[in-house]
C-alpha cells in the first residue's frame, strides 16, 4: 500500500480543484512545463530534476499528497501574468513546494536530492 | 535576495572546508525554526509590525498630503500577524537550505555537554546521539524574563516570543466575542447595548495592555500596539531604556507620551489577578519617595513583561530585598555547562568569555546573547561568530571589535545612536572635557501633517580638546536606523566636528541636521533650527 497519494493534474483550474478536495492534507506540489508526445518536457531543468525528485518520493510522510501539476505550454508559462505566477507566485518551473508552508525549492534546488529528501522528511 | 551568511557563522566554517555539525536549542511555548531570537521573536517580527503602525501613522497624514481616504480606516491584527508570521517561516526555510548547501550537518536534538569535547542531543522522540568535536560554540542566546515574585505574573501574563506569534487580534474584547453567535434580532437589542458599554469605563479597560518595563523591548511593544490603535500603558520601576542616553531616552517616552501612552513611572507590579469577566486585575505599588508608597489597581484585557536591567541584593524602600535578577535569561540551563567546567557569571548566569569568545575552558566558546558582557544585538552576535570562525579555521587574528556597536530603537519616534551617551562621557572624560552640539529639527514631512516634532532632537558628543572626536551621535526622528548607519562608519574612522561641519549635508532630510549642528549646550542658547 502506498504511503501517499499521488495525483497529476494539468493547468491551473485543476490544481486547485485538485488542492481543495485535499483540505487539511500535507501536500507537496511539483510544477513542470508540459511535455510532448515522447513524453519529454519543453523545460530542460524539469527533465532533469523529475527523475531526483521521483527518487526521493519513498521519503515522503505517510497519508501526505504528491500533486504533479504539468503547468502548460511554453509561451503560457513565458507570460508574466499566468495564474501560477501571479496567484501561486511560482518563479520558474521545476518548483517543489510544500503547500500553504513557505518550503519550497526552485530550479536548480530541485536537482539535489538532498534537499528534496530535507523537505520530506523534515517539519 | 537576502544574504543568509549574514545569520550563522557555520556556514564560514563550512566554506572554510571545517565539517560543521549544528545542535539547535530546545524550544519553549511556541516552536521556532532556525534563525534565533532575531528571527522568530526578535527584530524581524518587531520591525515589521512597527512598519504597520508607521503606515497607521502614514494614512493619518495623507489627508493632509491630498489623498482622499473614505471612511475610518481600521486595523486587522490576524492580518498583520499571518503576514509576519509566513515571512518569519520563509526565513527558516531559507537558513535550513543554506545549511544544505553548505554542508552542515543539522540535528534537531536538544544538546548538552558530556564532557568539553561531547555533546550529548536528545530528539524530541527521546532517541539519544552523542557527538565529539574538536570545538564547540554556544549560541543559545536568552528568553524573557517573568517576575516570579508577582502572584499570577506567569500564568495570566505574557512576553514578546508570544506577542508576535498571537493569531488573533490582542484587542479582542469578550463583549465583542458575544456579538458573532447572537441571532439578528436579539442583536438590534444588544447593539444598544454595546454603544453604552462602549463609552464605558469597562470597554475602554477591555481592550488595553499594560506593558511592564521601558527597556526597549517594552516601549517598541507598546509603540506598535498603541499605533495599531490599541490602548497601551506602560509601568516602569526607575528609568526608560537603561544604559542608554537619558535624555534621549526621555524624548523618545515623552513623544509616545504625547501619543497617549500612558506611563506609570516609579511603578512595580505586585499581583495579577484573572477577573470572572477574563480581564486581568492588576495591582501595583507607585514608589513617590522612600516613605511614601500608594498602592494602586486597574483591569487591562494583556499585560506584557518586558523587564529590563537586573538589580542583585539591593536595598529597596528602607530594606533589604532579596530582589529577583531581572533582564532576559541566558539559555544555560540543561547545557550542564559547569559541570565541564564553563563558568557562568554569577550575576547575570550568562557564559565567562575572554576578547577571543573562549570561555573558561578552552575549546569551548560562547558568542551572542548568552556571552557575559556583549550587547544583546544581533549583528554583534554575527559578526563575532563570522570572525571566530576564521580564527578557528587559522585564516585570520582578527577579534571582534564591540565599541562604536550603533543601534536603533524603533519606537513610534525612533532613536538611533552610536558611540557614548552623554552622562557615558562625562563620567569618562569629565563634563569640562566634552563639546555637546545639540538642536531640535523638525523632519520636513511633518510640517504639511502638523505633526508634533517637539521631541525630534539630534547631539553629537565631542571631546573638547584638539579636534573635538566625535564621541558619541544621538538622532531621534524617523528612520533613525538608515540616518545613523552611515555615521557609525565615520565615527569607527575617528570623525571629528570639525570633519562633520565640512560635510555638505543632503537636502532636505534630517539626516543633515548632523552636518548643521553648531549649537553647544555650554553656551545655553536656544538649539532649534530655524528656517529652511
Amino acid at each position: 500500500m502506498a504511503k501517499y497519494e499521488e495525483i497529476q493534474v494539468h493547468g491551473y483550474e485543476e490544481f486547485c480543484k485538485a488542492v481543495s478536495e485535499r483540505r487539511g492534507k500535507d501536500i507537496f506540489a511539483y510544477f513542470s512545463g508540459d511535455k510532448d508526445d515522447q513524453g519529454k518536457s519543453w523545460c530542460p531543468d524539469c527533465v532533469k530534476a523529475e527523475p531526483v525528485v521521483r527518487g526521493q518520493l519513498a521519503h515522503l510522510p505517510a497519508g501526505s499528497v504528491f500533486l504533479y501539476c504539468l503547468v502548460g505550454a511554453r509561451p503560457y508559462w513565458k507570460d508574466p501574468n499566468n495564474e501560477f505566477k501571479k496567484t501561486l507566485k511560482l518563479t520558474g518551473v521545476p518548483t517543489l513546494l510544500r503547500y500553504g508552508t513557505p518550503q519550497k525549492l526552485v530550479e536548480e534546488e530541485c536537482f539535489k536530492a538532498d534537499l528534496v529528501r530535507m523537505m520530506f522528511t523534515e517539519d | 535576495q537576502p544574504s543568509w551568511d549574514k545569520k550563522w557563522p557555520f556556514w564560514t566554517m563550512s566554506n572554510l572546508q571545517r565539517e560543521v555539525q549544528c545542535l539547535p536549542r530546545g524550544l519553549c511555548r511556541t516552536a521556532w525554526g532556525l534563525g534565533g531570537t532575531c528571527v522568530n521573536v526578535g527584530c524581524i517580527p518587531k520591525k515589521l509590525m512597527h512598519q504597520a503602525a508607521l503606515l497607521g501613522v502614514a494614512m493619518d497624514d495623507a489627508g493632509k498630503f491630498g489623498w482622499s481616504i473614505p471612511g475610518p480606516v481600521s486595523h486587522d491584527w490576524s492580518t498583520l500577524a499571518q503576514a509576519v508570521q509566513n515571512y518569519v517561516k520563509s526565513l527558516n526555510w531559507g537558513h535550513r537550505v543554506q545549511l544544505q548547501n553548505r554542508k552542515v550537518k543539522y540535528f534537531n536534538t536538544r544538546g548538552s555537554l558530556l564532557d568539553r569535547h561531547t555533546v550529548r542531543g536528545l530528539d524530541a522522540k527521546g532517541t539519544e546521539m552523542t557527538l565529539t568535536a574538536r570545538n564547540i560554540v554556544i549560541a543559545t542566546g536568552g528568553r524573557p524574563r517573568y517576575p516570579t515574585h508577582v502572584p499570577g505574573a506567569r500564568e495570566f501574563g505574557i512576553t514578546s516570543d508570544d506577542l508576535f506569534w498571537l493569531k488573533e487580534s490582542p484587542g479582542k474584547t469578550c463583549v465583542s466575542r458575544l456579538l458573532i453567535w447572537l441571532p439578528g434580532s436579539v442583536l438590534l437589542v444588544f447593539r444598544h447595548v454595546v454603544v453604552h458599554l462602549c463609552s464605558s469605563d469597562l470597554f475602554r479597560s477591555s481592550q488595553s495592555w499594560l506593558v511592564v518595563g521601558a527597556s526597549y523591548v517594552g516601549l517598541e511593544c507598546a509603540g506598535l500596539l498603541a499605533g495599531i490603535g490599541l490602548d497601551a500603558s506602560v509601568m516602569v520601576r526607575s528609568v526608560a531604556l537603561r544604559g542608554f542616553d537619558q535624555q534621549m531616552a526621555r524624548l523618545v517616552t515623552g513623544h509616545m507620551e504625547a501619543c497617549g501612552t500612558r506611563f506609570h513611572w516609579g511603578c512595580v507590579p505586585t499581583s495579577i489577578e484573572k477577573l470572572p469577566s477574563g480581564l486581568l486585575q492588576v495591582k501595583w505599588t507607585e514608589v513617590r519617595s522612600d516613605l511614601e508608597r500608594v498602592e494602586r489597581e486597574d483591569t487591562f484585557s494583556s499585560v506584557l513583561w518586558a523587564i529590563g536591567e537586573r538589580e542583585v541584593g539591593r536595598e529597596r524602600w528602607g530594606e533589604e530585598v532579596a530582589v529577583d535578577k531581572m533582564g532576559r535569561v541566558p539559555e544555560t540551563t540543561g547545557l550542564n555547562l559547569p559541570q565541564v567546567g564553563v563558568q557562568l557569571h554569577p550575576d547575570t548566569g550568562k557564559i565567562v568569555v575572554a576578547t577571543d569568545e573562549r570561555t573558561t575552558v578552552s575549546n569551548v566558546y560562547a558568542i551572542g546573547d548568552v556571552a557575559e558582557g556583549r550587547p544583546e544585538l544581533t549583528p554583534t552576535a554575527v559578526k563575532a561568530g563570522k570572525l571566530l570562525a576564521r580564527r578557528l579555521a587559522g585564516q585570520s587574528n582578527q577579534l571582534m571589535d564591540y565599541h562604536s556597536v550603533p543601534t536603533t530603537v524603533f519606537t513610534p519616534l525612533e532613536y538611533g545612536c552610536v558611540g557614548l551617551s552623554e552622562e557615558s562621557a562625562e563620567s569618562r572624560y569629565g563634563k569640562d572635557n566634552i563639546e555637546v552640539y545639540h538642536a531640535f529639527y523638525k523632519p520636513l514631512e511633518f510640517t504639511i501633517a502638523e505633526r508634533d516634532a517637539s521631541h525630534c532632537y539630534v547631539k553629537v558628543v565631542c571631546d573638547r580638546a584638539g579636534v573635538q572626536r566625535v564621541l558619541g551621535l544621538h538622532f531621534t526622528g524617523p528612520s533613525a536606523g538608515e540616518v545613523i548607519q552611515g555615521f557609525a562608519v565615520s565615527v569607527r574612522c575617528g570623525l571629528t566636528y570639525a570633519q562633520l561641519r565640512d560635510t555638505v549635508g543632503i537636502h532636505p532630510t534630517c539626516a543633515e541636521e548632523l552636518t548643521k549642528i553648531h549649537i553647544t549646550k555650554r553656551s545655553g542658547l536656544d538649539a532649534t533650527v530655524t528656517g529652511c
